[in-house]
């Protein structure tokens, strides 16, 4: 378990993310302030423009902040250089991607394997490894097909493990569900709560209330800022009308 | 990122593109063909300039002329050398026996061999056969120190002998022959006395002649050199001649020889001993030094070929260049998934800089290979064109030569431009943010 007990796995403070788009600037992120504990299953809850996804990407290290402080696992990503957050990228986290981004040329077992290239792995530890995970997440027996081949749910699915290779602590999913159908959708949430359960700190970003039964912890993100459950209701049910509305017409 | 992964990786995606690497690295195939065979044509045509030179066949000859210069000519030891004045404020410093001792003491001179030419005509008859030989008096008694390889006979000559070239051998004609009765049988003259009539017209306007009889000693195999063409004699022979011919005697100590062959005891002495001549004031000239100048002139043609050939690889590069930039495009969301799973911005160079300098190595492999064939299929040509021309000389020389070092630099050349046309368009991919590459449609 972690053993910086005294302070919370994440660990966000007045974060901002601006984006400067030809005159105009747009607060992605105005502010936001979170305490993430190891172990959680976090679900970051906003509408499409809230800032969940500039979240999940700046707690990935895939991105810069404007200005704030994020610390994951003791770690300042702030302050890291370009070398650095690649090294925090393939030690620390997995990533989860709505268009799954498979590499099409490539079988289940090597899409899982790919990331261990960076990591020094040898080839037969790299297959091995990655047959155990294909294993784990059920498609042991589509191990050499490519992602064509695949349905969504089981593409999702070879994500997931290979988002665990390097045995992560963290976890981000950003709309893991988005390009799927129910029952596959419910497969993958199932997914992410059993390593949850096993002791990873795991981050689903989404605009699907349907995850939140999974949920240890949910933020509510709205125009860059978090807000209460009640507020966040407020707001969808404000708009709520107009999208009955237009799906009855 | 392990060096075989990174290997592996640059193979697999070259291998997903093999329709595009192919067409591109088809520019570097042509591009390093050209630089491979036009190189190669001007190695060979180089090999076939020198290898025709003649006179080239002794590396420790050096051919010393007398010194000619303006204003006053700084005279060796203590003035041992004659200096002559001539018109026009020149100066010539004569090779006097004096000048033949200096040479002779330099360090690395083995022998020093006065020459001179008969100064007037002469014609040489054996029964009814006619020849007109070059006649050389040489101050030794023994050609073999021109290192000539003798064909009949011996090269010691004694006084009233000769010794004759190829050439010489074979040129006897029948002054009375009629038109069309073809070159008369060439006497073996080996041990024979031949009668040299020596010409020369009086004040009167009357001709001289005087008649010598010399025994031909030795006959030379051809040298394909200047040998072939002289009848060698002793010195004191000819200059006895030389005498006749100008009526008065003639004293080496003021005139000198009109040439010196020094013979350096090692090739590699030979341009410090020419120097060392040459800073005495005379006129040195080498073989080595006559082959340098045609090395730099052919060195010179194959930077202007092997030129022409890059002009083709830079057109080739620049096709590189724009592939890799294209791939890099439609790649850009792979980027981001490599950059997400933990691939740092030196991995990403170093794969697209690898798969840029592969498409450089697979078209230099290519261009080595037909450049190669092109340059043997060319000597095929050239020597089936060149049997078909009767007596030209050149049957069995190569037209193309293609060394294995030109072949490994083509190699490399070829790779090292494909991996700077990659330079720019992966380091673009290297520095792109991850999620902008992620987002990428």
């Amino acid at each position: 378990m972690d053993s910086q007990t005294s302070q919370p796995f994440i660990q966000i403070r007045d974060l901002r993310k601006t984006y400067v788009m030809g005159r105009n600037k747009v607060h992605a992120l105005d502010g936001v302030d979170l305490d993430i504990e190891f172990g959680s299953l976090t679900v970051v809850m906003g509408p499409s423009g809230s800032g969940k996804s500039t979240l999940l990407y700046l707690l990935g290290g895939l991105d810069r902040l404007t200005s704030g402080r994020i610390h994951v696992d003791g770690q300042a990503l702030e302050q890291m250089d370009e070398n650095a957050l690649a090294v925090y990228r393939r030690r620390v986290v997995g990533f989860i991607f709505q268009s799954f981004n498979l590499m099409p040329t490539l079988t289940a077992l090597d899409n899982v394997a790919f990331p261990m290239r960076f990591s020094g792995i040898a080839p037969k530890a790299r297959r091995k490894k990655a047959f155990e995970l294909l294993k784990q997440v059920g498609l042991e027996k589509r191990a050499l097909h490519k992602p064509t081949e695949l349905s969504g749910g089981q593409q999702q699915r070879v994500a997931v493990a290979r988002a665990l290779v390097n045995d992560p602590k963290l976890i981000l999913a950003d709309e893991p569900t988005g390009n799927l159908d129910t029952a596959s959708g419910f497969a993958i949430m199932q997914l992410l709560s059993d390593l949850h359960r096993a002791g990873r700190t795991v981050l689903v970003v989404t605009h699907d209330p349907r995850m939140l039964q999974f949920a240890t912890n949910v933020i509510y993100l709205l125009d860059g800022k978090t807000v209460s459950q009640a507020e966040y209701e407020a707001a969808s049910t404000f708009s709520q009308p107009q999208e009955i509305t237009e799906g009855n017409s | 990122m392990r060096l075989i992964d990174l290997l592996s990786l640059i193979a697999d995606n070259l291998g997903r593109r093999k329709g595009r690497v192919a067409l591109t690295a088809i520019g570097v195939v042509i591009g390093t063909a050209a630089v491979v065979l036009l190189v190669s044509l001007a190695i060979g045509l180089q090999q076939n300039a020198t290898s025709q030179l003649w006179g080239i066949d002794d590396l420790t000859r050096i051919d010393v002329s007398p010194g000619y210069s303006e204003g006053p000519v700084i005279s060796g030891r203590g003035g041992v050398v004659a200096v002559s004045e001539l018109g026009g404020g020149m100066q010539v410093k004569n090779l006097t026996p004096a000048a033949i001792d200096e040479i002779a003491s330099l360090p690395g001179v083995e022998h020093v061999i006065p020459r001179d030419y008969l100064w007037g005509g002469g014609t040489m008859r054996y029964g009814r056969l006619e020849n007109y030989p070059s006649i050389m008096g040489v101050g030794t008694n023994d050609l073999s120190v021109f290192g000539y390889q003798l064909r009949e006979g011996s090269l010691q000559l004694e006084r009233g002998t000769a010794v004759i070239g190829h050439w010489i051998a074979q040129n006897w004609y029948d002054p009375k022959a009629r038109p069309g009765d073809g070159q008369p049988e060439q006497p073996d003259l080996v041990g024979k006395t031949v009668t040299v009539t020596l010409m020369k017209w009086a004040e009167d306007g009357t001709m001289i002649e005087k008649k010598v009889q010399v025994r031909v000693v030795g006959i030379l195999a051809e040298q394909r050199s200047e040998a072939d063409g002289w009848m060698f004699m002793r010195l004191d022979d000819v200059t006895a001649y030389n005498e006749w011919f100008q009526g008065k005697r003639i004293n080496r100590n003021k005139d000198g020889y009109p040439m010196l062959v020094v013979k350096a005891s090692d090739p590699d002495k030979v341009i410090e001993v020419a120097e060392q001549i040459n800073n005495m004031g005379f006129m040195a000239s080498t073989p080595q030094s006559v082959v340098e100048g045609i090395n730099s002139f052919f060195t010179v043609l194959q930077i202007t070929f092997g030129g022409v050939g890059a002009i083709a690889l830079l057109v080739a590069a620049i096709g590189i260049a724009n592939t890799m930039t294209m791939a890099i495009l439609e790649r850009t969301r792979e980027i981001g998934l490599m950059k997400a799973i933990g691939a740092t911005n030196r991995d990403v160079l170093t794969i697209f800089l690898g798969e840029s300098a592969g498409i450089g190595f697979i078209g230099g492999l290519g261009g080595i290979a037909i450049g190669w064939v092109g340059g043997e299929l060319l000597n095929i040509l050239a020597r089936t064109y060149l049997s078909s021309q009767p007596s030209y000389g050149m049957g069995g020389q190569l037209t193309a030569s293609t060394p294995t070092w030109l072949l490994l630099f083509a190699l490399v050349f070829a790779t090292l431009v494909g991996l700077i046309s990659g330079l720019y368009p992966s380091v673009r991919a290297a520095t792109l943010v991850p999620v902008t590459a992620l987002k990428y449609e």
